[in-house]
């Protein structure tokens, strides 16, 4: 105000940019509207209901600060479904991330060699993640029946084993059956995404390689690796939260059964909160699975953060 | 413009409700009738409502089916009937649920619907399920307890009579088993999945030692579980797939012939007597053994019919559970299709029983039955003991650790002041 002479034009030019800057919010607005209610709010009011004890067969509504996640804390089946969906989500997506590598490599090499692109080699891939979970799981249910399933059948004409194995009701095979109808069914999805990036790496990157003597081995491991990196991470993220978040495939295999032994977080949440109706203590546990799919989800977006600086 | 869409829909939503209110049956009243999927010919239970709206000028009423998996069924009434204003006025409710729903205050009480020395008519065990601090909540629509069955063909060859022990069947397992050499037939099948089959299953083991899950003699308790491992592990007569076993796949197994003792509800007798079953004309059906010195301790099943808090009609709601309950009713349902009826003058019935013997034999076992830990507890009670019941079924768990461990979570659930609500009951 002081300096009105001089500052006349940049204030002229500060009130465009203000303007812009709040034509943009404007414009955007719905957008955040949207992820506000459909995200942010639903979030918010589980965080909030977990800070609570509400039993509403009870009539119990209180607020009771941390107690929720004290009981947490001190809950053996917590615990125990903590682990149980650790051990499925590492299992399951480095099993996932392999396969799926290998596929996208066999697929972009079918590619190469025909000059066009296989549809039918698409296709097949895609088959198993496009059923259902709900009816792929009831489809491996069957095919794991000790009696008459085609696994044990399979397995016994090829004399690995001499009496049938209960796959499901073992409770050390019960986690491994999950994770292999797991992998059967989302192996595809990374193998796509990793086709994907494969396609985006220059071909005379190759060529120039060969030229310079590299066998195929260092051209994997010094051309496709590196520059395959932010996808790798991308697969890993996505098929992380899915995992941790498994729900479906388990529930219809086995129940969280037998002796609780495949029972994952979602599992035991959706006990909580559906069955047995206790709102507070359930979305505390919904909460626990938030962060730790957050914490993950972070972990890896600084490792690939951390990458792409080291490349440049 | 919102405000006014949401005004009208309320006027058309109440204007379709209102006219209900004075008259007792006057034109437009639509009751909704909410309740799982039945097995069997569904046009007979159609039927039974058509012929009510005939005796009732004026009244509607509609059928809404939900799935009949009874954990799906709780989730939707739980969601439903949580904040008052029902969208149905008559509701099919499983005998553990009354407890919850008439705590939580869902479900309106009956108590001058069925007045008391009428209630002496129906089985004791599904009145005691129905009844919350002293009042009645729902009216027994159809009543189940566990039983076993046998193959009769196999035991006679073998001389054996149907046990009424749990190591009489032990000893009879194993020796027909030891004669048949035949590696694809199994000794006993039950429910062993971590469900809540399986908490009926060992209910049943435990309280026919004398105990109780809870409040019992601890060591009888753990002897009845044991028991229940032993069966696969020790005895030999179970196969390991019990572990993922409900009462369609042991029907199955026992249906194909591949079992020699069953522990399931008496739907299967029909399913099992069919023309094209295996096993037609082979089988048994006896009560469920017990240990000795103890009787046998079949766990009570069945549907109660319920009415909403704040129904719109309840009247007519009122006059509906009469009906569906009503001697001839429930005759009916008996005849075509397969509910075991709760009044307990229909198993003198001649027509009934000359249809189906069987209910004789049922009769006694449908008066000793007793149902689940009668508590507005009992979903959070039977979620915990699940898994550890299923622990001690795979060899994961001791009978003691997964009794202590099963306490432990309860306590833990509803707080050390309330334990004793829970025990109450047990």
């Amino acid at each position: 105000m002081t300096e009105q002479p001089s500052t006349g034009t940049r204030q002229a030019t500060r009130a465009v940019r203000l303007s812009e800057r709040a034509w943009g919010y404007l414009l955007a607005s719905p957008a955040f509207l949207l992820v506000g209610l459909v995200a942010v709010a639903p979030i918010a009011a589980a965080l909030w209901l977990s800070l609570h004890r509400r039993l509403p067969v009870f009539g119990v509504e209180e607020f009771v600060g941390a107690w929720n996640y004290l009981q947490l804390w001190s809950d053996d089946r917590f615990w125990a479904a903590c682990r149980t969906t650790l051990y499925f989500t590492v299992l399951s997506v480095a099993t996932e991330l392999l396969l799926g590598f290998g596929l996208a490599l066999l697929l972009d090499g079918l590619t190469n060699g025909a000059g066009k692109s296989p549809r039918w080699a698409q296709v097949m891939i895609v088959v198993p993640w496009a059923i259902p979970t709900v009816v792929s799981a009831q489809i491996w249910a069957w095919l794991y029946q000790p009696d008459y399933g085609l696994l044990n059948y399979l397995l016994h004409r090829v004399n690995l084993i001499t009496a049938p194995i209960d796959w499901l009701a073992d409770p050390d095979w019960a986690i491994h059956a999950a994770v292999v109808m797991d992998v059967w069914k989302t192996a595809p999805f990374a193998a796509l995404l990793l086709l994907a990036g494969l396609k985006t790496i220059p071909r005379d990157l190759y060529a120039a390689a060969r030229v310079d003597g590299a066998g195929a081995w260092q051209q994997f491991r010094h051309i496709t690796l590196p520059l395959l990196m932010p996808v790798v991470v991308i697969v890993l993220v996505f098929r992380t939260m899915d995992a941790v978040r498994v729900f479906d495939a388990v529930y219809v295999l086995t129940g969280g059964g037998p002796g609780n032994s495949t029972e994952t977080l979602s599992i035991y949440a959706y006990k909580t909160l559906f069955q047995t109706l206790q709102f507070g203590y359930g979305s505390a546990l919904a909460t626990a699975m938030f962060l730790i799919v957050a914490a993950l989800s972070s972990l890896y977006l600084l490792l690939l953060r951390r990458h792409l600086q080291e490349a440049t | 413009m919102i405000a006014r869409v949401v005004l009208i829909v309320c006027a058309m939503l109440g204007l379709s409700c209102t006219p209900a209110g004075d008259r007792p049956h006057s034109p437009n009243t639509v009751l909704v009738f909410k309740h799982g999927k039945l097995s069997g010919n569904g046009a007979v239970l159609s039927d039974l409502l058509r012929e009510f709206e005939k005796r009732y000028p004026g009244v509607v009423v509609r059928e809404e089916l939900l799935p009949s998996s009874s954990d799906r069924q709780h989730q939707y009434y739980a969601m439903n009937l949580d904040g008052g204003q029902a969208p149905f006025d008559l509701l099919g409710v499983d005998t553990i649920w009354a407890q919850e729903f008439a705590k939580a205050g869902w479900i309106a009480p009956l108590d001058t619907l069925l007045p008391p020395a009428e209630r002496e008519q129906f089985f004791p065990g599904p009145i005691q399920a129905a009844t919350f601090e002293g009042q009645l909540y729902a009216v027994p629509w159809y009543i189940d307890a566990g039983v076993l069955y046998y193959r009769r063909d196999l035991l006679e060859r073998y001389g054996v009579a149907p046990p009424k022990t749990w190591p009489d069947l032990v000893h009879a397992a194993q020796r027909i088993l030891d004669g048949e050499r035949d590696a694809g037939l199994a000794g006993f099948v039950w429910q062993g999945r971590q469900y809540e089959g399986l908490i009926c299953v060992a209910l049943e083991v435990i309280r026919s030692n004398g105990s109780d899950l809870w409040d019992g003699d601890r060591d009888r308790a753990e002897a009845g579980l044991q028991f229940l491992r032993e069966t696969v592990a020790g005895h030999r007569i179970t196969p390991v797939s019990v572990g993922m076993a409900d009462e369609e796949s042991t029907r199955q197994v026992f249906g194909a012939g591949r079992a020699l003792f069953m522990r399931n509800w008496p739907y299967a007798w029909s399913l099992l007597q069919r023309e094209g079953s295996l096993v037609r004309g082979k089988v048994g059906m006896a009560p469920l053994p017990s240990f000795p010195g103890f009787a046998s301790a079949p766990v009570l099943g069945g549907w109660l019919l319920a009415m909403p808090q704040g129904s719109a009609h309840p009247q007519e709601a009122g006059e509906l559970i009469r009906f569906l309950t009503s001697p001839d009713a429930q005759r009916l349902v008996a005849l075509e299709m397969g509910y075991n009826p709760t009044r307990r003058a229909l198993y003198a019935d001649e027509t009934l029983v000359g249809a189906r013997p069987l209910l004789k034999e049922l009769y006694p076992i449908f008066l000793g039955a007793r149902p689940r830990p009668v508590t507005p507890y009992y979903l959070m009670l039977s979620q915990a003991v699940q898994p550890e019941v299923s622990a001690v079924v795979v060899g994961r768990k001791t009978p003691h650790e997964a009794l202590e461990a099963a306490r432990r979570q309860v306590r833990r659930i509803i707080g050390n002041r309330e334990l004793s609500i829970v025990t109450e009951g047990l």
